[in-house]
């Protein structure tokens, strides 16, 4: 589910540019380390990839068809970092080229499918040690979740769903996290029998950091859906304001007090600019932390030399 | 292939053709974040900027009719979403989820029909994006077209031979995406052994990298305060 420019209110959409630029430097970072430069066309390649196999549709029940995402698939096989890495040049060269997502969403759409989408396609698979239904749990997770926080997204900027829409979303993401799960399982063992030896086990010192993953993430969702259900009034309140007024998106924002610019407080110019400062600061620590480690990384290799 | 006429398109030498690329980049942004705060889709507003739009278009010499059709992709998702804001009994924000999405989809077309995908990424380069990252979308860019056929070469073959000429059956459709997988892997580390033998060192030069001028710093101020002069005169 891509979400199109001018569905997400400025505070949202700037929320999450703003966590998934430094994830995605984080990711590149760690994919470079793992995954050495020199197997950058493989990762260009397998993007291109994923593009060709989603042409391959197949019918689901009557008059609809389906194909496959792809984060669970990647991420069995390149790994965690790498997949991620992949998915987000998927995802802004669909931004850009077709038109398939937005450009201001991009920050929720890496976030969802990239971010979301391979940790939740990877820890599965980690935990079940590699067998089959790890890979099935992990296809259905990764797209229950994407699709999960995009329509979170869209419901806090304020888009109008009715709750019976929500229910009956909550089930079709269900039924094409099944698919998902049974074609990337399919595709797993075809490629096992075609040519053996690309499917990477995991790495059995992963298996902690994918528990606490997990742990994480379901205490989160835990918590949330029980704040949704004790307080539905209190959850409106919160996306009426993070819609309309923005003061519920201030924890990314911190030195901006109340998120709002004290000359213009509560008009769109100030919110937009509080957005706009918000996201020039994690950029500007984005790029000295990048200065801060290519200098220190180069001032190793001098004494090393 | 859809990125083909886009692809021609951004080869034009108009003026709109030769600013850098961070420059359009920045006033797409300005332009999207603009658009973001409309409040009414019907107004002086949306009209202003479906003239700067078009200007644009006709000033880079890109045929109006075809870009505005492409950009209607966003249609289908806009009008879904459209449709349940409209039976929650808010159509006014049902219009509005669809003028705002389809204008940002013209702006960002626009871009990307006025940019080759090599000037991109340098623009993307010089705003500081992980180059891992932009490396890894030039290869994907440039397999496209290469592995997008391969499939439908595949398809029509598994067509031609049995089941139904509209769909794939499941298995096959999976059996399909497995073999394709392990040609796109096998080409890949030809790709990379072909490279390194001419010299391929985990960098890919960029050639005739043009520097950002004040010329260009000079178009993106004015076009960008003409955008947020808009937001701001008219209702």
């Amino acid at each position: 589910m891509h979400i199109p420019d001018g569905f997400l209110s400025t505070p949202v959409a700037a929320a999450m540019d703003a966590v998934a630029l430094p994830l995605v430097a984080g990711m590149a970072r760690r994919a470079q380390r793992t995954f050495d430069d020199h197997r950058i066309p493989l990762m260009g390649v397998m993007g291109a990839f994923i593009f060709a196999a989603q042409m391959l549709s197949f019918p689901v029940g009557i008059g609809t068809s389906s194909h496959l995402v792809g984060g669970a698939l990647l991420a069995t096989t390149l790994g965690p970092a790498a997949a991620c890495i992949v998915m987000t040049a998927i995802l802004v060269t669909q931004a850009l080229i077709f038109q398939d997502g937005g450009v201001l969403a991009l920050g929720a759409n890496v976030f969802n499918m990239a971010i979301a989408g391979v940790l939740a396609g990877y820890v599965p698979y980690v935990l079940l040690k590699g067998q089959r239904s790890g890979i099935f749990f992990g296809g259905l997770l990764s797209v229950v979740v994407s699709a999960a926080l995009a329509l979170g997204e869209l419901v806090s900027s304020g888009v109008a769903i009715p709750r019976l829409a929500l229910e009956i979303s909550a089930g079709v993401f269900l039924f094409c996290g099944i698919i998902e799960g049974a074609i990337t399982v399919a595709v797993v063992s075809a490629l096992e029998r075609i040519q053996p030896g690309i499917i990477r086990e995991p790495h059995p010192a992963a298996r902690r950091t994918a528990a606490a993953v997990a742990g994480l993430a379901g205490i989160t969702a835990g918590v949330g859906a029980l704040a949704a259900s004790a307080w539905p009034d209190g959850i409106e309140k919160l996306t009426r304001s993070a819609g309309m007024t923005a003061g519920a998106a201030s924890f990314f924002a911190a030195p901006i007090a109340d998120y709002k610019l004290p000359f213009t407080a509560g008009t769109w110019p100030g919110r937009v600019a509080a957005a706009l400062i918000g996201v020039a600061l994690v950029y500007l620590l984005c790029v000295a932390v990048s200065r801060a480690f290519h200098a220190s990384k180069a001032a190793t290799k001098r004494e090393g030399a | 292939m859809r990125q083909r006429c886009i692809e021609d398109w951004s080869r034009g030498s108009s003026r709109f053709h030769r600013v850098h690329a961070t420059a359009k980049i920045a006033i797409l942004l300005t332009f999207l974040i603009t658009v973001s705060t409309m409040r009414s889709a019907v107004g002086w507003f949306t009209a202003g900027v479906f003239a700067l739009l078009l200007a644009t278009a006709v000033l880079a010499d890109i045929p109006v009719l075809r870009l505005f059709g492409r950009a209607a992709v966003v249609l289908p998702f806009a009008l879904c979403f459209a449709a349940l804001s409209a039976i929650s009994g808010r159509t006014e924000a049902a219009v509005l989820l669809i003028v705002r999405s389809y204008i940002s989809a013209c702006a960002a077309l626009l871009l990307v029909a006025t940019t080759p995908m090599p000037r991109l990424i340098e623009g993307l380069a010089l705003l500081r994006l992980p180059r891992f990252l932009l490396q890894v979308m030039q290869f994907l860019y440039r397999y496209l077209s290469v592995l997008m056929t391969e499939a439908e070469a595949m398809r029509t073959a598994a067509q031609s031979r049995a089941g139904s000429l509209t769909h794939l059956e499941f298995r096959r459709a999976a059996a399909i995406a497995g073999v394709l997988f392990a040609r796109a892997w096998n080409r890949a580390e030809a790709v990379h052994r072909a490279m390194t033998a001419r010299g391929f060192a985990g960098q890919l030069p960029v050639a005739g990298a043009g520097s950002f001028r004040a010329a260009d710093l000079a178009f993106a101020v004015t076009v960008c305060a003409v955008i947020i002069g808009l937001r701001f005169v008219l209702p």
